[in-house]
């Protein structure tokens, strides 16, 4: 970590943002043909696709449920999507992703509803910056409304940095390796309405007032994004009505 | 026209309203999935937009025999779940003859789910009038969710099929449609049907399929 | 799952719900903790804990190595956990699932978030050579909360470290600088309870977990909410607060390391 580099300049981030500013985020809803519900996402830099298939049968079999459906989650970096070429693959950090957005999903799909099946959702991380497991989260919760999975809500993501000793909304790269905390959040959102944390992780150093702060901040973060995922499918059905 | 909603909208405040596609909890109607709100003084239901087929009793389905068993035959139904058909539900069946003798793989039937149990088995029956093997006619595949728009309120589209084009029409509720008639005549019915499929949450739908026919079968004689 | 423990969840619940749990322990309280170090002559450094019936040894070797290229003055730490069949019924042999990775990138986070080794005392010659730390986790014996017993063991075991410079032939071998004192402590949340350090028998009844680690400041270093399910907000703020006071308690023992 080198202690030179200045990430807050005159109240204002790296990237010219305030504080509390989310990076630029576009979001598009059923973009895929193959998937039964699908979304591609930006957040900064970040460029995600997300597929929903299911629920379907389970492949392989032994692995169904009897009473539930089981619920797959597969967060996979392109090759490309990094400065230096990642090995295909899952690695030990993508595993770990991959297994708490799961879980922040599974706590609100209706898996009761389809024993001995698979909800699978496979997001891909085509151009990584910070905050990939976030936007991640964003896309997959858009494609499991999209194809039309029965679910409490919605959840939505994002992450709170330290960033040179200020509590900042949605960080960049260079915030993230340089900062002195990360904290991805995701909140369970009903009918306009944060209810819980359904996904919670943080490395770095936080005083407990500072950890609160960063909930606080997080909530008004997913507060904004949650709109532009309900947009996005508001956007797709609509623009089907017309046609 | 109806609104769009999507999992965990708040949608009624009395659960005695609660109807298919809405969840309850601590006393609040929500949506359960993405679909459009229909609301009436006595009810609210959402119509989804998307979704598997999940087989429930009483359903007529469209299937395609995956397997031949020593009771009977393992049924594909476009959904998570596979169905079977005991040889004793098929009444073409005779005891001591060979089960692919009625029925063999990559068949096509009309069935009804006769039952499904907690962990999602179906069992199909074809002892209803409705139900026959598919030996000519055309299937037409659409989403699932959309079929509710093909049959039309009381059976409206489909009477309309039958009427103006002599098209006799069966909707499988897993999305697989069974259409018999004259050659032109079920090619109109097809493109009609893909109409609806897309134009589903629309409103006048029925006026516009109506006429939609009407002009084809004009340019068709 | 294992049959006995199923058809124990009843009564488990049903004391849970009494504000009682089966072992008779409080619901803030942790089992027996016991620390033995220099259990592995031929390691570095190395730890036996037992956490009640649970039993997890950490080994830490060293090697010279290179830095990475972000960070050529200082040591690397590499951390790893292995869910060995021995240990219980249900783990099977075979590369690290899904949950080793992340029981080890836990205890990582804490030891590396809290700077609880001073890498940059690693570093041999700057680009070139620096020490590498493996810490390696080792189940024994999971009765639950494998977690907390091995960040207790982990940071055990590199107090116990000495750098073997001698063998490599730079230096003169020295104890390991370790400098804080990180405490993982897991909570499970049932029915709105909280229960710290869940047994095996507990963890039937409930898949909702979060693990919190603190320093010797009180500072929160890492968190991870593991499991499907919701979490309330003042929920999370109460399992901070018994958090930071249980890793005070066992952060006493360590120091007796």
């Amino acid at each position: 970590m080198s202690e030179d580099i200045k990430l807050i300049v005159n109240g204002k981030r790296i990237d010219g943002r305030a504080f509390d500013e989310l990076r630029n985020i576009r979001i598009e809803a059923g973009v895929l043909k193959n998937a039964d519900g699908s979304c591609y996402l930006e957040m900064g830099r970040n460029k995600i696709m997300a597929a929903v298939y299911g629920p379907r049968k389970v492949q392989p079999r032994h692995l169904a449920d009897p009473v539930k459906a089981i619920v797959r989650y597969r967060y996979n970096m392109a090759p490309f999507s990094v400065e230096e070429r990642k090995r295909p693959g899952p690695d030990r950090r993508s595993v770990e992703i991959s297994k708490v957005s799961r879980e922040a999903l599974e706590s609100i799909i209706m898996t009761e509803l389809f024993p001995r099946s698979s909800i699978d959702i496979f997001v891909e991380v085509l151009q990584a910056d910070a905050g990939s497991r976030t936007a991640c989260l964003n896309a997959a919760s858009v494609a499991l409304v999209d194809a039309g999975i029965p679910m409490r809500g919605i959840i939505t993501s994002v992450a709170v940095a330290k960033v040179d000793g200020h509590i900042v909304l949605d960080p960049v790269k260079e915030e993230d390796n340089f900062g002195e905390a990360d904290i991805p959040f995701a909140f369970f959102i009903r009918n306009g309405k944060i209810e819980s944390i359904a996904l919670l992780q943080m490395d770095g150093k936080l005083t407990k007032n500072e950890l609160i702060e960063a909930v606080k901040l997080a909530k008004k973060g997913v507060m904004e994004i949650y709109k532009l995922q309900r947009e996005a499918i508001m956007k797709k059905y609509i623009v089907e009505d017309v046609e | 026209m109806r609104s769009i909603v999507l999992p965990g909208d708040l949608i009624a405040t009395n659960p005695k309203v609660a109807g298919h596609g809405t969840y309850i909890e601590n006393g609040k109607v929500y949506a359960k999935f993405l679909g459009l709100l229909d609301k009436t003084d006595t009810q609210v239901r959402v119509i989804p937009l998307r979704g598997k087929y999940i087989p429930s009793a009483g359903d007529v389905v469209v299937g395609v025999v995956k397997e031949v068993t020593a009771h009977g035959w393992i049924v594909e139904i476009n959904s998570p779940y596979e169905a079977f058909l005991p040889s004793t539900e098929n009444p073409e069946y005779k005891p001591n003859k060979k089960l692919n003798e009625f029925l063999e793989v990559d068949d096509m039937i009309i069935a009804k789910i006769a039952n499904i149990d907690p962990k999602m088995r179906a069992t199909l029956t074809m002892k209803d009038r409705i139900c026959r093997p598919i030996r000519f006619g055309r299937i037409v595949v659409i989403n699932p969710a959309r079929v509710p728009r093909v049959i039309g309120k009381k059976g409206s589209m489909i009477k309309l099929f039958k009427n103006e084009l002599g098209v006799q029409v069966v909707v499988g509720q897993n999305g697989l449609i069974w259409l018999s008639g004259d050659r032109r005549k079920v090619n109109v019915v097809e493109e009609a049907i893909y109409i609806i499929e897309r134009e589903a949450h629309t409103e006048g739908l029925t006026d516009r399929i109506t006429e939609f026919i009407k002009r084809r079968k004009a340019e068709n004689e | 799952m294992n049959i006995i423990t199923d058809v124990r969840k009843d009564y488990i619940l049903s004391k849970i719900r009494d504000g009682e749990r089966v072992d008779g322990r409080a619901f803030d309280e942790f089992r027996k903790i016991e620390i033995e170090t220099g259990v592995i002559e031929k390691a570095e450094g190395s730890a036996l804990v037992k956490l009640g019936n649970t039993q997890v040894i950490v080994g830490v070797k060293m090697q010279v190595g290179e830095p990475f290229p972000d960070s050529p003055d200082k040591g690397i730490i590499i951390t790893n956990a292995e869910l060995v069949p021995l240990a219980s019924p249900i783990f099977e042999p075979g590369p690290p699932d899904e949950n080793s990775i992340e029981l080890a990138r836990v205890v990582d986070r804490g030891i590396r978030e809290s700077e609880a080794i001073d890498l940059s005392k690693l570093c041999i010659e700057e680009g070139k050579k620096v020490w590498i730390i493996f810490i390696d986790i080792h189940a024994l014996d999971d009765d639950g909360n494998l977690l907390d017993a091995s960040a207790i063991a982990a940071i055990s075991a590199l107090l116990n470290t000495r750098v073997p410079a001698e063998r490599f032939g730079v230096g003169e071998d020295f104890p390991l600088p370790v400098r804080n004192l990180p405490v993982a402590v897991t909570s499970m949340i049932i029915e709105d309870k909280i229960l710290v350090d869940p047994s095996k028998d507990e963890k039937s009844v409930s898949n909702s977990f979060i693990t919190i680690t603190t320093d010797v400041d009180d500072n929160i270093v890492s968190i991870q909410k593991s499991g499907s399910y919701l979490l309330k907000e003042e929920k999370f703020y109460e399992v901070l607060d018994i958090s930071i006071e249980k890793a005070r308690e066992i952060r006493e023992l360590l120091k007796e390391v």
